[in-house]
């Protein structure tokens, strides 16, 4: 069975937007029967009332906690039984809704995702367990060395208030701790809404018929205009800083190097630039950090570096290590080292071709799955790109020189600057 | 060159006819990727005092090079896939080593022609083992860094006392630091040959095509001079039960228990399966309902772990601030004296075999989920498990499930650990 993998991308996908102003994405691929959905609107942590960190996510976890009609035991039962998920999570900005059925269930998906978002119930028992487990998580992810070193990099990167900002854990589980139902629900009537929603729908469908379904369910989903979002770019630090993190017990050590990157999806040179992170540490195995630090030293299992949370804002750039502590000094001297070099010569010409080559085929085969064709039709909706932005992708990177590469790589990555958190059991 | 064994719900089987390479195809054209593995069957219950983590350790040389793919060459196996946008790793388990990429179509030789390279012409030299052997025991470092899975580890260690399931994959650390790099040649020299390998394909490609690059780069490998050794250890009865203690830095109570159960051919494999999910899958199941809604845990789980020889079922609970493992654990009994007394309904049987059929739909999405668990099977026993373990999971009826609880859960059969975090000062 062939699905015309042959037509573009942009000539397979439809897309309406539906009466209450939510955009819907629909691509048929009938090679089995199952369906992907995933979808964005706006509610994730940016929208955080001041000392109310982890009410974004706190809203978006109990939406599968009962609804007005249901108790949350009741939606599980009808989706378990079909073998069929719906999550909902937060983001710095937004909220994911994703989920999975066979298609002869997509009927039932989509009218429980639906009850979810329009009538939630935010039952006060169901907040108190939620909100144990919460903290628990929270306090449980504080023993590991890689979230200590990272969060105490983003408190000196990012001020207070910034998505970016991890606020100390002892800060946040006491907000997390006064947070109630009306808290939540408050949230959800003012934030949530369908106007900022874009929608995915991938797999065994018949595109009319779901586009009917959609509007009977989630079409009649109302709320408020979508809240704006308004950040300035953050200031590059001005000196760079160290510090350590003294844990008990740990066979290895965290290192995390980062400075705000300034970089976000709307940038002329974002592929450039993420081009240059590529070359430079996106893989352990193959970049220029792990070729180094792992492969020709053994000095760690893991180095990458990244862009993280780049998108509708700028995040940091980083780079993070698990490292034996007798190796810390010896690690960051080297990794600063082979970034320096990188930024003196740039991105060699086998390099370059190599990378082109490589994202060309990662995209390829990213867009193997429903679930994965479904998270890029949304993704490049969500910054405005167009779908056809999907078929230029493979020429629009091979166009990228060396000297456009260059530039990104001096105007992105700072190690001058940068702040270096070790977290560990330090002597 | 190949004979065709079988074909079995779309997936051919071949044997090549000069080296006995296993060959499992399976066309799924739906997009212009392909994906391709090779099983060994060699895994950690290879391995003995001395040697532990020796196929792990040998699975991380194998993308060291050959003559042929190499850094001097600028050739290195990472860097070539990696160029052309693939998905790939290696893993090491109890029973296999899996070598594996997700790739374009068009890419197909090149995956072909690499691992019927590495097969037999991987340099394993003594300078790439030493700097190797560090990353490896980094990574060991990171797995100690995290007490659910030291826990994990010691319930094995505890509850297999002969049988190599002891140890863990990784190894024991001076196992790891000391091993020298003859004895990883052994290892491979054993292990690594044709006869004992199976090389799957799913994805966009043709058959004979297939079969003609196969034949063309494993071909020529011929197969083992010596027979591939047996594992014959077997683990006997346990006569009564182990408890222990774990205690260091942590945050949350953990609490974990094994029992043995058979090996992944056995008859009552299916209704293990159906119990594992009864008992942890999603939030109306038996452990989340009694010790999750009850705030007793923040997190469970529970595996029916089914390997080559008989495995262990565990149960692992987080628990909460404040709540005594005693308290949780006395919970857990009564989830399973009530599953000994009571036959589950009709109703809750259904839910735990759907969720299992449609998993195994949502893997034939992608190629890799396919290959993935072909894969599995295959290394653990029987690749045909992946059509046969579903209609096992159809047939199992709730008395299957009330039977293999009375079974297999008894507390002569049981082994429990504690993880007590010890005081941390912040």
């Amino acid at each position: 069975m062939r699905t015309s993998p042959e037509l573009s991308l942009a000539a397979r996908t439809r897309r309406y937007q539906l009466s209450n102003g939510a955009i819907l994405l629909l691509l048929e691929n009938h090679a089995n029967p199952t369906v992907s959905i995933s979808g964005t609107f706006r509610g994730g942590e940016f929208f955080n009332p001041p000392a109310k960190d982890g009410l974004a996510s706190l809203t978006a976890s109990m939406l599968n906690k009962g609804t007005s009609r249901r108790t949350k035991i009741e939606i599980a039962e009808e989706l378990e039984s079909a073998g069929a998920r719906i999550n909902f999570s937060s983001n710095t900005f937004t909220v994911s809704v994703s989920g999975q059925s066979l298609s002869r269930d997509l009927p039932m998906l989509l009218a429980t995702a639906a009850e979810e978002l329009r009538s939630p119930g935010f039952p006060a028992d169901e907040l108190v367990k939620l909100k144990e487990r919460v903290v628990a998580s929270i306090r449980e992810d504080q023993d590991e060395t890689r979230v200590r070193a990272y969060e105490q990099m983003t408190r000196i990167v990012f001020p207070a208030g910034h998505p970016c900002h991890r606020p100390p854990s002892d800060q946040l589980i006491r907000e997390i701790e006064s947070i109630n139902t009306e808290d939540v629900r408050r949230f959800y009537e003012s934030i949530y809404g369908p106007e900022s929603l874009i929608l995915a729908i991938v797999g065994d469908i018949e595109a009319e018929q779901v586009r009917d379904l959609v509007e009977q369910t989630i079409g009649r989903w109302e709320g408020p205009e979508p809240p704006v979002i308004d950040l300035p770019f953050t200031e590059l630090q001005s000196a760079p800083c160290r510090e350590s993190i003294q844990m008990r017990d740990k066979a290895n050590c965290d290192i995390v190097i980062g400075h705000a990157s300034r970089l976000r999806r709307s940038n002329d040179d974002y592929i450039p630039a993420v081009i240059a992170n590529r070359a430079l540490g996106q893989s352990t195995i193959s970049s220029r950090l792990g070729l180094i630090l792992r492969d020709e030293m053994g000095l760690t299992y893991g180095i990458n570096s990244s862009f993280s949370e780049s998108g509708i804002v700028d995040g940091p750039f980083t780079i993070g290590a698990t490292i034996a502590p007798e190796n810390i000094d010896l690690a960051i001297e080297t990794s600063l080292g082979i970034v320096n070099e990188f930024i003196t010569n740039g991105i060699r010409p086998d390099e370059l071709a190599d990378e082109q080559s490589s994202i060309a085929g990662t995209f390829q085969v990213g867009l193997a799955t429903n679930g994965g064709i479904a998270n890029q039709v949304s993704s490049v909706e969500l910054y405005g790109l167009g779908i056809d932005y999907l078929d230029r992708f493979p020429d629009i990177v091979k166009s990228v020189t060396k000297d456009q590469v260059d530039q990104a790589i001096r105007k992105y990555i700072h190690p001058e600057v940068a702040t270096t958190i070790v977290a560990g059991t330090l002597d | 060159m190949f004979s065709k064994i079988q074909e079995y719900e779309g997936i051919s089987e071949y044997r090549h006819t000069g080296n006995d390479l296993r060959v499992l195809l399976a066309e799924q054209r739906t997009a212009p990727v392909v994906a391709l593995m090779v099983v060994y069957r060699v895994g950690s219950r290879n391995e003995a005092v001395g040697h532990t983590g020796a196929t792990h350790l040998l699975e991380h040389m194998l993308f060291k090079g050959t003559p042929t793919y190499n850094k001097k060459l600028g050739t290195q196996i990472a860097a070539v896939l990696q160029k052309h946008g693939a998905i790939f790793n290696a893993d090491t388990w109890l029973d296999r080593t899996r070598y594996f990429e997700m790739l374009p179509s068009d890419q197909l030789e090149l995956a072909v022609h690499l691992e019927a390279d590495r097969m037999r012409n991987s340099f394993i030299a003594d300078e790439d083992r030493q700097l190797e052997m560090t990353v490896v025991r980094n990574e060991l470092e990171r797995g100690e860094n995290d007490p659910g899975r030291i826990l994990d580890e010691r319930v094995w260690a505890m509850a297999f006392r002969e049988h190599p399931y002891h140890h863990p994959t990784i190894g024991w650390r001076s196992d790891v630091e000391g091993m020298p790099t003859s004895r990883l040649k052994e290892f491979y020299d054993t292990y690594y040959h044709p006869n004992n390998a199976t090389v799957i394909v799913v994805g966009d490609f043709e058959s004979e095509r297939a079969l003609e690059l196969i034949g063309q780069h494993f071909g020529s490998i011929p197969r083992s001079t010596h027979s591939i050794p047996a594992m014959y250890t077997v683990e006997p009865p346990q006569q009564g039960e182990v408890r222990f203690v774990l205690r260091r830095a942590g945050q949350l109570g953990m609490v974990e228990m094994g029992w043995h159960i058979p090996e992944a051919t056995h008859p009552d494999s299916g209704a293990l399966s159906v119990l594992d999910h009864v008992l942890s899958a999603g939030v109306t199941s038996r452990l989340y309902q009694a010790l999750v809604e009850t705030r007793l845990a923040v997190d469970i789980g529970a595996q029916a772990y089914q390997f080559t020889d008989p495995g262990l079922f565990t149960i692992d609970l987080t628990l909460s601030p404040g709540i005594a493992h005693a308290d949780a654990e006395r919970a857990v009994g009564e989830v399973i004296e009530r599953l000994k007394n009571e036959p589950i309904s009709e109703k809750e049987l259904r839910k735990a075999q759907n969720l299992i059929t449609t998993q195994m739909i949502f893997l034939r999405d992608s190629p890799f989920g396919v290959v993935s668990v072909l894969g599995e099977f295959e290394g653990v026993s029987d690749w045909k498990l992946y059509v046969d373990l579903p209609r096992m999971v159809s047939a199992v009826s709730p008395t299957d499930i009330q039977r293999v609880v009375n079974t297999y859960f008894g507390d002569d059969n049981r082994t429990v650990g504690y993880f007590i975090p010890k005081d941390e000062q912040q």
